[in-house]
């Protein structure tokens, strides 16, 4: 049960690195409109849980993919906005390869043409 | 790096602490599960299940919480210090560009930074080499030297007798060793040569502990009376005689024509005393032993703690022996008590003095280098105040802008370390190059990692501390009130200016301290070299010989080589006169020997007593001593005939004070062949300075030559006119009458003088460098504040033009702000000077540390110097024309 826990999440933790700097690509965000947009853009079909994507951002803006500034919300609440650093764009890019052939092989040993 | 990232390493807005990430997590957290509720609310959710549902969606908050800020506090403190490196380079970068921006300003920092660094970096390497290192002996701490002290003569060596029996009466020492320096002719194969020897009993190196490089020390017994002659050599010695020969231990050298086996070999660096060629053992003989021999002390002891015993126990053990000693022997020993003295300290003892001056004089010249570059960054930041304004205003700390005029400081101060400490190198071998000889351990002085991590040091604290002052004071400001004083184009920078004032009369005050020392100095050094030494410099020509006992241990065979040597000296064309002596002036020969007058027993703690000198005839001529009464030595006081004394004016005066000398029996106790030194005074000559030009002329007494051989002879020759005597033309004299003799000590009338004054001379050069060097920074530290108040009062000079001011009357105006400053850094420095007087009074000949012609010359040096450092910046001044003042607003 511990064994199969840690590979999903191993798993999910790198997928859920590239969503994240996926949905930075389009802009700042702050971490709730990110999570809002993976549940929109992948109807609903991704379910990630909050404290891990806000793990996950600390442990990307360390990295240096991201940083982070606070700044006022459309509702004028203080909010941490995250935006992807020159650094972030190159790993996205790479990750986003990465996911391509890995879904392409995949796909193509399930349905072969 | 984003461009907010950028503006808050530039203004160095504060980092926040763990605290802070907690509640910005808190806040981060609430946001999102406030604008989750919200949405859901939107979408039709009551607003108790939207809550609980975006708890539920959001997780275990309390464990994000948890891992993210313990990981973020490392992560923190991580980035605090990655954060102040790069900060650092950053201002590093920065500096690097304003260095370059203004490379006048900061070619002159770096220069007067090295000159300053370079000095001190020389003069430590010698107080360090001289001074703080110890010796390279086993625990040389536990070494001490041991003195006979005379209750009114002072310290003296000991007598074979007192050692002897200090070695048998005393309990403080785990050895005590004696040795003496002499003199040995080597011949053989090779030019014959005079060897600096040192004769030690056999425990010498033992007491020491100096093992050998090669071969062995001496063993116990060798030197005893009859032994066979052995030698250790030193290694300076070995290569320059034997090229350095393994083989050369066990072979065997011909000294003073004996034959002398070479059983040792001990290193340059451990060599005791320093520049002596060679060991031989003390051999006695037992009559040295004796009582009657207790009176002629030479011989230098040293001893090694036992391990238990204080120095100050052993002092008292010494006295106690030397009590004993005197109660035994009253006649020779009363009024003589002993001491135990730090070895180092015994070799060092006068030095101290004159090192730690100069280390003085050195750390001066380094306050006039702060202060200088300290002036020039006050003028810098001034300057710049606009731009530290402008960063202040959009939010730099005060430390952060503190923390980048001091980066700026410590890259000029750094750099300027680097010149300096090749400088310092460089210094440091001019110092031990010309440095009296005489000056103990100059071998020990050198660069090494001490010297070098003072420099560094000093350079760090250097860069601190005139980057420091002006930072703090540019900090201090206002940051609204500066930019609205540059918005009126006025010149609110009195600050700075009385800053800078201050700095420069403080360099001006230091600056004379050091004119004050280098004038008496030169002052002390000119009445020296006014001093009469006795003697005729001029035309003399002066060697020694020595006459190996070997061969001519009868008298009358060194009464025959002297004859034969006299004629053929007197034949070499030239000459005028030649005269043969011992104990020449100024050769630092002392040989002083009590006497008795008319065969009466004196005062035995008051016995009168002179320095012996032996003279040929035409001595007195050849050397020009004048005779004042009576006669000199003629050819008729010759061995067989009665023997006769000459005594100098001071002798005359100390002991015949009713003028009663000639006729009088001056009679000692030195007994040679049936002939006693002594003899009726026939005359009295005028004094000489046998000590050295500082020092009183000694009471002396002249025995005639041909009556009172030595073995040991000084050739003096008078040449007249431009033809005279070569050392060449008087070696070759010698050796044709003895092959084996070599010649030494050649000198002339005035190189004894010159080396006489080496010292002083030595001193007086280096105090002049310093004083130079801070007189020279000073007026440049006067000429930048004086151009800076000029181009600040343009605008004022203008307006004085314009109302008819005469350009004479603004070259007054100027210069008399310059020459106010000079007069308050003079009277400063003046009174400095004069509370130090007494710390260079030792240095001092003739002259008192508060001479008042040196202090009024000094000061008009000065004076002119900062008169002369605003001539420029007047000249200028008085060139604009009130347009031009007005214009420049």
């Amino acid at each position: 049960m511990a064994d199969r826990k840690d590979d999903s999440l191993s798993l999910l933790q790198g997928t859920l690195d590239l969503l994240i700097l996926q949905a930075l690509a389009w802009g700042q965000m702050h971490g709730y409109g990110i999570s809002r947009i993976i549940r929109e853009r992948t109807n609903e079909v991704l379910l990630v849980e909050d404290a891990a994507l806000y793990q996950a951002l600390h442990r990307l803006e360390r990295k240096g993919s991201i940083e982070a500034e606070w700044g006022v919300s459309e509702n004028n609440r203080r909010a941490k906005y995250y935006v992807l650093t020159p650094a972030g764009r190159r790993v996205l890019r790479r990750e986003a390869d990465n996911w391509r052939r890995y879904a392409r092989a995949i796909s193509a040993l399930l349905d072969p043409a | 790096m984003s461009f907010g990232r950028k503006f808050r390493r530039l203004v160095g807005l504060p980092t926040r602490a763990g605290q802070a990430i907690d509640r910005d997590l808190d806040d981060e957290v609430s946001f999102h599960i406030e604008m989750r509720v919200q949405d859901l609310v939107r979408a039709g959710t009551t607003e108790a299940d939207a809550r609980r549902q975006a708890l539920a969606e959001f997780g275990d908050a309390r464990r994000l919480k948890e891992s993210l800020g313990r990981l973020d506090r490392s992560a923190q403190r991580r980035h605090r210090l990655t954060r102040w490196f790069a900060d650092g380079t950053y201002d590093v970068r920065f500096a690097l560009r304003q260095i370059v921006r203004s490379p006048l300003f900061a070619a002159i920092s770096i220069f007067t930074v090295a000159i300053g660094i370079g000095a001190t970096t020389a003069i430590m390497s010698a107080v360090r080499g001289i001074v703080l290192q110890p010796l390279p002996f086993e625990s040389p701490d536990r070494l001490l030297r041991v003195y006979w002290r005379h209750e009114r003569l002072g310290a003296t060596s000991l007598s074979v007798a007192d050692f002897a029996d200090l070695r048998a009466q005393s309990v403080a020492f785990s050895g005590l060793a004696a040795w003496y320096e002499s003199t040995a002719n080597l011949s053989g194969s090779g030019e014959p040569e005079r060897l600096a020897s040192a004769r030690v009993t056999d425990n010498f190196f033992d007491v020491l502990g100096v093992r050998p490089a090669s071969g062995r020390t001496f063993a116990a017994g060798d030197d005893r009376f009859g032994q066979p002659g052995r030698a250790v050599i030193s290694e300076e010695f070995w290569y320059r005689r034997f090229g350095g020969d393994r083989q050369i231990v066990g072979k065997t050298m011909r000294l003073d024509g004996n034959p002398v086996e070479v059983i040792g070999i001990v290193s340059g660096a451990r060599a005791f005393p320093p520049d002596v060629d060679l060991w031989m053992p003390t051999q006695f003989e037992p009559d040295e032993f004796t009582d009657a021999q207790r009176g002629a002390r030479w011989l230098r002891v040293l001893g090694r703690l036992k391990p238990d015993v204080s120095p100050r126990q052993a002092n008292d053990d010494v006295a106690r022996v030397a009590q004993l000693i005197a109660t035994r022997d009253p006649r020779h020993n009363t009024g003589y008590s002993a001491f135990a003295r730090d070895f180092q300290e015994s070799i060092i003892g006068d030095f101290r003095r004159p090192l730690f001056v100069l280390l003085g004089a050195v750390g001066l010249v380094m306050l006039v280098v702060c202060a200088n570059v300290a002036g020039l960054m006050v003028a810098r930041t001034a300057a710049r105040e606009t731009e530290i304004a402008v960063r202040a205003a959009i939010g730099a700390g005060r430390g952060r802008i503190v923390r980048q005029l001091v980066t700026e400081a410590l890259v000029l101060a750094l750099a300027g370390g680097a010149l300096g400490f090749a400088l310092g190198v460089i210094g440091t071998s001019l110092l031990v190059r010309f440095a009296p000889p005489d000056i103990p351990r100059l071998g020990d002085v050198g660069i090494d990692g001490v010297v070098f991590a003072f420099s560094f040091a000093l350079a760090v604290l250097t860069g601190v501390a005139f980057g420091l002052a002006p930072a703090l004071q540019a900090s201090r400001h206002d940051v609204r009130s500066r930019l609205q004083a540059e918005s009126r184009g006025a010149a609110g920078r009195f600050g700075s200016v009385r800053i800078r004032r201050a700095l420069v009369v403080s360099e001006l005050a230091v600056a004379i301290v050091l004119l004050v020392c280098a004038g008496l100095l030169l002052r002390s050094f000119a009445k020296l070299q006014s001093v009469d030494p006795g003697f005729r410099t001029s035309g003399l020509t002066a060697f020694t010989v020595t006459l190996p006992l070997t061969r001519y241990a009868r008298l009358p065979d060194q009464r025959q080589f002297l004859q034969r040597a006299m004629e053929g000296l007197g034949a070499i064309p030239g000459v005028e006169h030649v005269a043969a002596s011992f104990g020449l002036p100024l050769t630092q020969t002392r040989f002083q020997l009590t006497f008795t007058i008319d065969g009466k027993d004196g005062d035995p703690t008051n016995e009168p007593r002179g320095q012996v000198r032996v003279a040929s005839p035409a001595y007195f001529d050849a050397m020009g001593i004048p005779l004042l009464e009576g006669r000199t030595f003629t050819a008729q006081d010759h061995w067989d005939s009665p023997p006769v004394i000459v005594i100098s004016q001071e002798l005359a005066r100390r002991y015949f004070p009713n003028g009663d000398a000639i006729g009088r029996r001056l009679e000692t106790g030195w007994r040679r062949e049936g002939h006693t030194l002594g003899g009726d005074i026939v005359g009295i000559v005028g004094d000489v300075k046998h000590f050295g030009l500082a020092t009183d002329a000694p009471p002396a007494y002249y025995a005639a030559a041909d009556q009172w051989p030595t073995d040991e002879m000084t050739f003096v020759v008078r040449s007249g006119g431009k033809t005279g005597a070569t050392i060449a033309s008087l070696r070759s004299v010698i050796q044709g009458i003895d092959r084996e003799l070599p010649i030494f000590d050649a000198t002339t009338g005035e190189s004894l003088v010159a080396a006489s004054l080496a010292h002083p001379r030595f001193y007086l050069m280096i105090i002049a460098a310093f004083a130079t060097a801070a007189l020279l920074l000073s007026a440049i530290g006067v000429y930048g504040i004086i151009a800076y108040t000029v181009r600040q009062r343009t605008r004022e000079i203008g307006v004085r033009m314009a109302l008819g001011a005469s350009a004479s009357q603004i070259v007054r105006m100027i210069v008399g702000e310059g020459l106010m400053l000079a007069i308050i850094g003079s009277t400063l420095g003046v009174m400095v000077a004069l509370a130090l007087a007494g710390q260079i009074t030792e240095l001092l000949f003739g002259v008192s540390g508060r001479d008042w012609v040196t202090l009024v010359s000094v000061s008009v040096v000065l004076l002119t110097a900062a008169v002369v450092a605003c001539v420029v910046p007047a000249r200028s001044a008085a060139r604009l024309g009130p347009q031009d003042a007005l214009r420049s607003e």
